[in-house]
């Protein structure tokens, strides 16, 4: 029995309905009501992909082998193809709360007799994650707001000096020396490494304004409007502005 | 009649194919039933759908049994039973007591295919409670249900919307004796939830289970279906207990993939009953004098290559009565016993001939 059990016995509550999963007072997100939670799920099903991404899963854990998070994470794409399998709603909120983050995205777990795809599983629930505004998503795009902005806004890649140095402790303690020299890191290379942090590399003015207008037609921008209003806010303005100028109508 | 006959006793499915087998290689046979009736457990029981195909069983049964009552070469005699065995291979003679008093058979070897009966829940597995609850049922009470196409709970007679199997009732068990699988169940159980779910699409629909035993083609013929078309949900443990909730059924056990007990409502209870030797089976054992293996089934001595043979010369047995066996094995050891027993009657005669 947890202590939150216990408190809830003596506070005279009834005892929650299922024990298996955490209380919203330990649980480190805030709950929802199941409504809510069947929504996220109908969204997950619903969504193109997901019938071929999940069969039938014999619970035979061969993509919990092959999987790389599952080795340093708690972990288990199985528990994700299960929870799916099995329509536990509950669970699979739980999942889209705390464990779809840990997963690298590797796709190792296709190895799946069955031809489940576990990681496309979690492709989708973490769309749902972020078109929805959880607090998950919030949390795991918090350190890429810099990078969403400058991939968005110029077309190219980053380096890592533009990222929060905080954001990514698991990179290990060198990432911020690394970042606070990173010219001169590159300028200690042999090859050629377009001494730059600015950008990767340039970016056609025409390119641009194709990709402004993918971002914003396809709803891609829109994806981060609750998780990020802000940084939607300032990249819609620059966005808009830029096709005005370039007399596209949007 | 005489000791060019073959007689096969019992008229299920495993005595049909081995009564026409003999009939569709020349021989004569007489099949022996002790029901009013030919068809078997299928029949009787009321099965609803073939496993694995889940054709309607009924017409299927009647084709096997046309094929045998339509043949000159085959007697059939009904409401019979067969209470001893004289002679010896070649020259046999069996009492069979029937409606007209006791009557003689002369026959050059005999086919046993008395098949199984049906394990008795209530027996040894009291805690599920299918003598307590009327929401608890068994496979062959479904089936009967589904040959109907009307489940519903026996308790109010609505159609329930949550349904689960627990797997291997009967089976596997040391406390109860039975430590075989009973082989079938799995795939059973499997087509009655599919089943299940098209004739109730709102329902939910669990199966307990040890492992999952559905080999071979019923791999994908029954148990992927039955998860990824029709949603079945199998679930990895056994279910220790049902329990009286409201009007529901409670159900405990351990979602072991999961790692976490479970408690769940259930409107129906389906035990997946395994299978035992049929009384007739046991008293034929015994009248024929052919040796039981310890679970009282029909001892096949020939080993892996020689699946019929039994403890006697000139006496085979096929189908459930050597075990547990699906209708696939059943008709193939049937006509493998068919074979053999007709071999016998055949040496026999080459031999009184010379």
């Amino acid at each position: 029995m947890t202590a939150t059990d216990v408190q809830s016995q003596l506070a005279g509550a009834p005892a929650p309905a299922d024990a298996h999963y955490k209380l919203p007072d330990v649980a480190g997100y805030p709950d929802v009501p199941f409504e809510e939670k069947a929504r996220l799920f109908e969204e997950i099903t619903n969504d193109l992909r997901f019938s071929d991404y999940l069969y039938g899963c014999y619970e035979c854990g061969i993509c919990v082998a092959v999987c790389p998070s599952a080795r340093f994470y708690d972990f288990s794409p199985r528990r994700i193809a299960q929870a799916a399998a099995r329509e536990d709603v509950e669970l699979i909120y739980q999942q889209m709360q705390e464990d779809i983050w840990e997963c690298s995205q590797c796709f190792s777990c296709l190895r799946c007799p069955r031809g489940n795809n576990p990681g496309g599983i979690i492709t989708i629930m973490r769309e749902v994650a972020v078109n929805n505004g959880l607090a998950s998503a919030k949390e795991a795009l918090a350190g890429y707001s810099r990078i969403i902005y400058k991939i968005m806004s110029t077309g190219t890649q980053v380096s890592p000096d533009m990222l929060q140095p905080d954001a990514f402790p698991d990179w290990g303690p060198e990432t911020g020396d690394v970042s606070a020299n990173l010219d001169l890191w590159r300028r200690a290379l042999p090859p050629e490494t377009m001494h730059t942090t600015t950008t990767g590399w340039a970016v056609a003015d025409s390119t641009l304004i194709e990709l402004y207008l993918i971002w914003l037609h396809t709803g891609a921008l829109d994806m981060i409007s609750d998780v990020d209003a802000s940084l939607h806010a300032i990249l819609t303005e620059l966005m808009e502005e830029r096709l005005e100028d370039e007399g596209i109508e949007i | 009649m005489s000791s060019q006959t073959v007689a096969v006793i019992g008229g299920g499915p495993g005595g049909l194919r081995a009564a026409h087998a003999i009939t569709e290689i020349g021989g004569q046979v007489v099949l022996i039933e002790q029901r009013e009736f030919l068809g078997g457990t299928p029949i009787a029981e009321n099965y609803a759908g073939l496993t694995p195909s889940g054709e309607p069983a009924e017409p299927q049964i009647r084709a096997m049994i046309e094929a045998v009552t339509a043949h000159p070469a085959a007697d059939v005699r009904l409401s019979s039973q067969v209470t001893a065995l004289a002679g010896e291979p070649g020259a046999f003679t069996l009492t069979v007591a029937g409606a007209d008093g006791d009557q003689t058979i002369e026959c050059g070897s005999i086919v046993i295919a008395t098949g199984f009966g049906h394990f008795d829940p209530g027996r040894e597995t009291q805690m599920y409670g299918y003598y307590e609850y009327p929401d608890v049922i068994t496979l062959p009470d479904l089936e009967a249900m589904l040959k109907t196409h009307t489940v519903v709970r026996p308790s109010n007679g609505e159609p329930p919307e949550r349904i689960c199997f627990i797997q291997c009732v009967g089976s596997r068990d040391r406390h109860i004796g039975n430590e075989y699988c009973s082989k079938v169940c799995c795939g059973v159980a499997s087509k009655e939830a599919i089943e299940i779910r098209q004739l109730l699409p709102g329902s939910k629909v669990y199966i307990f289970y040890i492992d999952m035993r559905m080999y071979g083609y019923w791999e994908n013929e029954i148990y992927w279906p039955a998860q990824e078309k029709h949603r079945v949900q199998y679930v990895k443990g056994m279910i220790t207990e049902v329990l009286a909730k409201g009007d529901r059924l409670l159900v405990r056990g351990e979602d072991t993939t999961m790692g976490r007990p479970m408690e769940l409502l259930m409107d129906l209870v389906v035990l997946s009953v395994g299978m035992e030797p049929s009384a007739g089976t046991r008293q034929m054992a015994g009248v024929l004098g052919v040796a039981q293996n310890r679970f009282g089934f029909i001892d096949a001595v020939g080993g892996p290559l020689d699946t019929v043979s039994t403890s006697r010369k000139g006496i085979f047995a096929c189908g459930a009565a050597l075990g547990p066996a699906d209708l696939e094995d059943t008709v193939s050891s049937a006509a493998a016993a068919a074979m053999k027993a007709f071999g016998c009657v055949r040496a026999n005669a080459t031999a009184t001939a010379g």
